[in-house]
């Protein structure tokens, strides 16, 4: 019995790796706003993380509330690697990452981490155009699955659902604005 | 793995082959869990055979005290499965595998099942203590009385030998017990019951059935009745069951037992009397068959992990292992008088195969309520009951349709993780409360078709050398034209119902629909009044064997429009009783 579980748990990708994802090693590059990630991860080596990292908060930056790097989503989707990702999603991530590395050399003259925020904000945001616009592409599908993964790890995040109430203690379908509120102040029904 | 359940210890022992008992159940999901605990209650020694894994209740598989980021892989199930061809009927049914509850889900890989190429035929399955009743949809509706007698006025299938008035009291006592919070709606189609407090409505829902009801006398909109407590009784609570929390994370199990599972309650009700032994990990191949008595004498069963035979025995024999699982065991139970399957000399077993169908999905945005908001995760929808049995407005097919329905809380405007936008302006503009939005999906009945079957592999074998099941089942004409139909009455409904922007999608005519897709495989030994073109008598019990009972889906004879699991519980509990009666005559 035992190992009918344990074989079945590890079959199915049931680790502690996603949710015990540790932070990244990395260093603040202030001249460029750029994390650069210093150690290699699971899957991804520490080039990659640092773009990932990169490309995840351009994408879901800090505002008035967490972005993609306090949210960790660069660690947790290095670990998502070993325990969900197929063999075509792994071939699209390193794909895609390369493919940006290309764009900006093609574009800036320079090296994806050696651009300024401003060119690199500028350069994910026009192929997330391009991506959506033309869908027929590699480097559209490619960007386009990374990017879901991304939001889904933000989305699905501690940091971007504080006030989520895993015991409601019952429904209501009735209510008005304040007495919502009241509901969520108290944090049960 | 063998267990005698007791009331102070949960004591490990293994039953020998020598061991009668009075009665043998062969499987633990929603019917088993009601045969054993009926036997034990009543002092009767009862063997549970199950054929996956030992779970307790609570179980450490358990994954509803997860917050979305503490799930594995975030909820999702890993990719490498479909690669691998694992769970291929579950990842085709969209939605369903997920990480929180994959482990209650059988993988056709393992145990794997045989289909038509161009007719596929989707089988879940849940191999575990408790089987499918973790991960059931909790939607309890009873059968009204043209539903029994459907088959003998339009001459589809067997005549049901049984009507609502014979179950209506098998109907009571088994909701008293397991808990069902629905509203007393005073509707034919879905008789009311014993019931706990009703979910609410959304505001939403709330003003679509009003508009409904102002319009129509025949259609209406009411509260889902759901195995989920809302006021546990005493008898609930010394279960150890509390009232639903309103998590909706049901299918990953409920360490409250809030919703009703035989994990929960029928099996700890058993285990309670001290008359329970559970074997697990043994997989049913046969009901064994005396000659000489003419009766069945026990099971056999292969061990999962040694894949070694062993037989129990027992005065009766209570099948139990789904409608598929059932017919399954019965056409591999062959002997000298049944050389084509146990209890099988109507040539019926395996037949008649049905589930509910959908083709029609309605849905449209309700207005005028953005200042309304709900709170919580309700575990149920609404429904709208089959009001087409009449035959009215001259359409041109039997039977009918209801519409599984919702509008419990109002959606997102989501994020663009699938659309253009990234950065600052739409991350504040992200997951805001938009409209409220009602979703309706049609539920078709069926019909008893015949030529809708189950039988025995001629040569493909599972793992223990078991024939695996081929099954070949599909939607045919009236069926067709029931979408059609139920197209254009959501199209309306919605309309009525005040829905603005109502979008209906329709299965085409060529499109294949996958039947199990809805998870109500029914029939294939279904009930009956002649022994010559049926499998069970009124009580279930076989024709041919007089102490063999086939209680679960398998037993149908029809299958409605409601969600059956309802009245397999109360077939089962009747069931039970008459067997009782007969054993303590002495008959069995």
């Amino acid at each position: 019995m035992l190992t009918n579980k344990i074989t079945r748990r590890v079959f199915i990708g049931a680790t502690a790796y996603v949710v015990s994802a540790p932070l990244l090693a990395s260093i603040f590059n202030t001249k460029i706003n750029m994390r650069k990630v210093v150690e290699n991860g699971q899957f991804f080596d520490a080039y990659a993380l640092t773009m990932l990292t990169d490309v995840a908060e351009i994408m879901i930056p800090k505002t008035d509330t967490p972005g993609a790097t306090d949210a960790n989503v660069a660690s947790v989707l290095d670990g998502l690697m070993v325990t969900w990702a197929g063999s075509k999603t792994k071939q699209q991530y390193i794909s895609i990452i390369q493919q940006i590395e290309v764009i900006a050399k093609a574009t800036y003259q320079g090296a994806y981490q050696q651009l300024s925020l401003q060119q690199r904000q500028q350069l994910i945001t026009e192929l997330d155009k391009r991506a959506f616009v033309n869908q027929e592409t590699d480097l559209s599908a490619s960007y386009r699955h990374l990017k879901e993964m991304i939001f889904h790890v933000y989305y699905t995040s501690e940091q971007a659902n504080l006030d989520f109430v895993l015991i409601p203690g019952g429904y209501r379908g009735d209510l008005s604005k304040a007495e919502l509120d009241v509901i969520k102040k108290r944090g049960y029904l | 793995m063998s267990q005698t359940l007791n009331k102070s210890s949960e004591k490990v022992t293994t039953p020998t082959s020598e061991q009668i008992f009075d009665v043998i159940v062969v499987g633990s999901g929603i019917t088993g869990g009601w045969a054993a605990k009926e036997f034990c209650e009543k002092g009767f020694k009862t063997l549970v055979i199950e054929r996956g894994r030992h779970l307790d209740h609570p179980s450490p598989e358990y994954n509803d005290m997860k917050a979305p980021w503490q799930l594995d892989n975030l909820g999702f199930a890993p990719e490498t499965l479909k690669e691998q061809g694992r769970y291929s009927q579950l990842i085709a049914k969209k939605k369903v595998l997920k990480s929180d509850s994959i482990q209650f889900y059988s993988d056709d890989s393992e145990y794997p099942y045989s289909f038509p190429k161009e007719r596929p035929f989707m089988w879940t399955r849940g191999y575990q203590l408790g089987g499918r009743s973790l991960t059931w949809g909790r939607q309890v509706l009873r059968w009204g009385k043209k539903d029994f007698d459907a088959n003998a006025k339009d001459g589809h299938g067997v005549p049901w030998p049984i009507g609502y008035d014979d179950l209506a009291p098998w109907y009571d006592y088994v909701e008293e017990f397991i808990g069902v919070a629905g509203n007393k709606d005073g509707l034919d189609s879905v008789p009311d019951g014993v019931f706990q407090k009703p979910w609410e409505m959304s505001s939403a829902e709330q003003f679509i059935a009003k508009n409904i009801a102002r319009k129509y006398s025949d259609r209406h909109l009411i509260i889902g009745r759901s195995a989920n407590l809302t006021q546990p009784t005493q008898k609930q609570q010394q279960l150890g069951r509390i009232q639903c929390q309103a998590r909706a994370y049901c299918a990953r199990g409920c360490t409250f037992g809030a919703y009703f599972s035989s994990l929960s309650a029928t099996l700890p009700a058993a285990r309670n009397t001290g008359n329970l032994t559970i074997v697990t990990d043994a997989i049913a191949s046969s009901i064994d068959y005396n000659e000489a008595t003419g009766k069945a004498s026990g099971v056999t069963i292969v061990d999962a992990h040694t894949k070694e035979k062993r037989s129990y025995k027992a005065r009766v024999v209570f099948l139990c292992a789904s409608a598929l699982g059932s017919v399954q065991i019965l056409l591999n139970s062959k002997s000298k008088t049944f050389p084509n399957g146990i209890a099988n000399s109507s040539g019926a077993v395996g037949h008649y195969i049905m589930d509910h169908f959908t083709g029609a999905v309605g849905m449209g945005e309700v207005p005028g309520l953005e200042d309304k908001f709900s709170y919580g995760r309700r575990p149920i929808g609404t429904y709208i009951p089959n009001y087409r049995q009449d035959k009215t407005d001259d359409v041109d097919f039997i039977r009918g349709y209801g519409f599984q329905t919702v509008a419990a809380s109002r959606p997102s405007s989501g994020t663009t993780a699938k659309k253009i936008g990234i950065g600052v302006e739409v991350k504040a503009q992200a997951n805001q409360p938009k409209p409220w939005y009602f979703r309706a999906f049609m539920y078709g009945e069926i019909l008893p078709y015949y030529e809708n079957q189950a039988n025995l592999h001629p040569t493909k074998k599972d793992a223990w050398g078991i024939p695996q099941l081929h099954i070949d089942a599909q939607i045919r004409d009236n069926e067709r034209k029931m979408i059609k139909q139920a197209a254009k009455d959501i199209k309306e409904i919605l309309e009525v119902g005040g829905c603005n922007k109502v979008k209906i999608i329709e299965t085409p005519n060529d499109k294949h629909i996958t039947v199990g897709n809805r998870t109500h495989e029914m029939g294939g030994a279904c009930m009956g009044a002649n022994p010559k073109t049926s499998v069970l008598n009124k009580w279930a019990q076989s024709h041919d064997v007089a102490n063999l009972f086939v209680t679960d889906g398998a037993c149908m004879s029809s299958c409605a429009t409601q969600n059956p699991s309802l009245t397999y519980m109360a077939i089962t509990a009747r069931a039970a009783d008459y067997a009782v009666k007969l054993m303590n005559e002495g008959t069995l």
